[in-house]
């Protein structure tokens, strides 16, 4: 079938499900409200509080939530075919993504745009704050682990990525010395430092960079040489200010990322390449099985708990009117699911010409998941020959958006991390820990690191899928807020309890599964290490159940009675103790 | 020509300012907490130096402290006491 085809359906679906479900969300679900004076008003400070246009709004959110995860996850599984992922991927964003990233950003702006952990402390419980720091620390401890490996992977298998790679680094300080400290407007700078990049392209596949030599001296392999100069990296930028690195880079990277969607969508309708992968693969005994693992192989691009964060983070202390929320928050999941329809078409259309080419590089889980990523870069560096760009070209921009889009979000984690750990600390009552933004910081990059680099024949997939058990947690704890509030103020919840208990049901599953899986495996690291991690996951997947049962038992038995009903400043947008 | 011309410079000035919005909206209240945090800490040094505690570079900063007077009173509130607490300062 054409790719393109699939594309103009899978995006037609997508179109449908802004215009009439978000629609039916905003009016019967989170019963959006034009007059509601938004926090951004009421709290108007100029720094965290600001009424921003909601174009605006939308980009940042779009940006925040995209990233390497909706490329990697449904690269990974297409293993199993690209029907199922591209159904989850389908279903997921539009029945649960768009009514998580929109209910976590109406719930917060209702409740004087607080986080969703503040929320889950106050309208769950004191106790799933707690739940929710531990389940964010999983998560992030996992991102940042797999996050370093795909770039160690793409840098060490692609030397021609490592110039222009590097080059950002310089060019992104230059921007944030240029814009903040001589006040020039942002634009023209900003476009010469793309161009830069890219003239960096034709360089790096000249004098391709490979740390083969140093880290044979070394004694470690280079792709370990690299994740560990990931991570010292990563130190330093989470400690600068962010005006000097973390912000004009990930600007760039954001330039760079309507640049490659753009690229990639017009080399599918140019190219009008073929999917020549099974619609279901028959995969060889012993693999995996799809249902349940696909639904936390794939989070990112189907429905991920990350996006509440943001959500309730900062996108909603910046919108202007109440209403704006169903533009930002639904259509902004849209745009992830997008972005990973663009990684199954890459991985299955894109990458090869014919089955047989493909079935060598899905051949096996362990294949096809240390091999994703490159299949993804493959894939658009072939689609970008649809346009005329040689493929040598193409795959160092590929892989160049890739690592791009991995190292912000690797330094925005670390420095999420940080936060996390040294809250921990002052819960547990740690303050040298919880004072020390250097000690704090070290931790962040420490445990990580010592994932990214545990030996071990375990496939990267295996670690991605443990990443996405935790991702689906937080979206689990975000829903069941969401759910509670809705059942609260007497509106029909169902739209909201489908995701939660199905996002709940499969993420414990596959914890099961992948237990068994480990326990069974006779590898030391996959007994003693992974094993205990699933184990830690699950006693907080069962906790997140316990604590959403017994909330929505409360909601519902309130429901109609005068405590049920929504606060004074609640319906009328404004903080009575203000 | 000249109507053109002005009517193009104004153009780009409006996607300069657009621009300059999306630039800054997604980092804006974390480098507008760092700056106020840097603010803080000059604040705190110089209130210092007027309480009397040495300060090595008195003699740059001396000019700063008027400033620093202007804005106490907001300051002292963010900073958590409603009342400044030396009477006739400021509250």
């Amino acid at each position: 079938m054409p790719a393109a085809v699939v594309m103009v359906v899978v995006l037609g679906i997508f179109a449908l499900g802004y215009r009439y479900y978000s629609a039916y969300l905003a009016k019967r679900v989170y019963a959006l409200d034009p007059s509601f004076v938004t926090p951004a008003h009421t709290f108007r400070d100029g720094i965290d509080f600001v009424p921003t246009n909601k174009h605006i709004v939308f980009s940042h959110h779009f940006i925040s939530v995209a990233g390497a995860a909706p490329i990697v996850g449904p690269a990974v599984a297409v293993f199993w075919g690209w029907g199922p992922a591209l159904l989850w991927v389908v279903a997921g964003t539009v029945f649960a993504a768009g009514v998580h990233d929109f209910g976590a950003l109406a719930v917060s702006v209702r409740h004087k745009a607080k986080s969703i952990g503040t929320l889950a402390g106050e309208v769950i419980s004191a106790r799933s704050r707690v739940l929710f720091l531990l389940i964010l620390f999983f998560l992030l401890t996992m991102v940042n682990a797999v996050f370093a490996v795909v770039i160690g992977i793409l840098l060490d298998g692609n030397p021609a990525t490592v110039l222009p790679v590097l080059v950002t680094i310089p060019l992104a300080i230059g921007l944030g010395q240029i814009v903040y400290r001589r006040r020039t407007p942002a634009l023209v700078p900003s476009i010469i430092c793309l161009i830069v990049v890219y003239a960096f392209i034709p360089l790096g596949v000249a004098v391709p960079v490979s740390l083969d030599p140093l880290a044979g001296a070394l004694g470690m392999s280079a792709q370990t040489l690299w994740v560990l100069l990931i991570f010292v990296y990563a130190f330093f930028a989470s400690r600068l200010p962010v005006w000097m690195l973390l912000q004009p880079r990930d600007y760039v990277n954001q330039l760079q990322m309507v640049l490659a969607l753009t690229v990639i969508f017009l080399g599918v309708v140019v190219g009008w390449d073929a999917i020549v992968a099974p619609v279901v693969n028959d995969v060889p005994a012993g693999s995996p099985p799809w249902f349940p693992l696909l639904f936390v192989t794939i989070a990112c691009g189907a429905v991920s708990g990350f996006h509440s964060l943001v959500s309730s983070g900062t996108t909603s202390k910046q919108l202007d009117k109440e209403t704006d929320a169903r533009y930002v928050g639904y259509l902004a999941s849209t745009g992830e699911g997008a972005l990973a329809l663009c990684s199954i078409l890459a991985c299955t259309a894109g990458v090869v010409a014919t089955a047989g080419e493909w079935e060598g590089l899905y051949s096996d889980f362990a294949t096809a998941s240390d091999g994703a990523v490159g299949n993804f870069v493959g894939g658009v560096a072939g689609f970008a020959a649809n346009l005329g760009v040689p493929t040598a070209v193409g795959t160092v921009f590929a892989a160049l958006v890739v690592i791009s889009f991995a190292a912000t979000s690797m330094d925005t984690g670390v420095r999420l991390q940080r936060y996390i750990i040294q809250e921990i600390a002052e819960i547990t009552g740690f303050r040298p820990l919880a004072r020390n933004l250097t000690a704090a910081t070290a931790v962040a990059v420490l445990i990580p690191l010592a994932l990214a680099l545990v030996p071990g024949n375990f496939a990267f997939g295996t670690l991605w899928q443990l990443f996405g058990t935790t991702n689906q947690l937080t979206a689990g704890l975000a829903l069941s807020v969401i759910a509670v509030w809705v059942t609260k103020n007497s509106r029909n919840p169902i739209a909201v309890l489908v995701p939660l208990v199905f996002l709940v049901v499969m993420t414990t599953w596959a914890l099961v599964v992948n237990l068994q899986g480990f326990v069974t495996s006779g590898d030391p690291m996959q007994m003693f290490l992974l094993a205990p991690l699933d184990v830690a996951i699950f006693v907080l997947a069962i906790w997140l159940i316990i604590e959403a049962a017994i909330a929505l038992r409360k909601a519902f038995a309130l429901r109609g009675t005068p405590q049920g009903r929504p606060s004074t400043e609640e319906a009328a947008g404004r903080d009575e103790t203000q | 020509m000249t109507g053109r011309w002005e009517r193009l410079r104004s153009a780009w000035r409006r996607i300069e300012e657009f621009h300059q919005e999306w630039f800054d909206a997604r980092w804006r209240h974390v480098l507008r907490r760092e700056a106020r945090t840097q603010q803080d800490t000059l604040r705190a040094m110089l209130l210092l130096q007027t309480l009397g505690v040495e300060d090595p570079a008195s003699y740059e900063t001396l000019d700063v402290i008027p400033y620093m007077v202007a804005d106490l009173h907001e300051w002292h509130q963010r900073m958590g006491r409603e009342t400044f607490g030396d009477a006739g300062v400021c509250c």
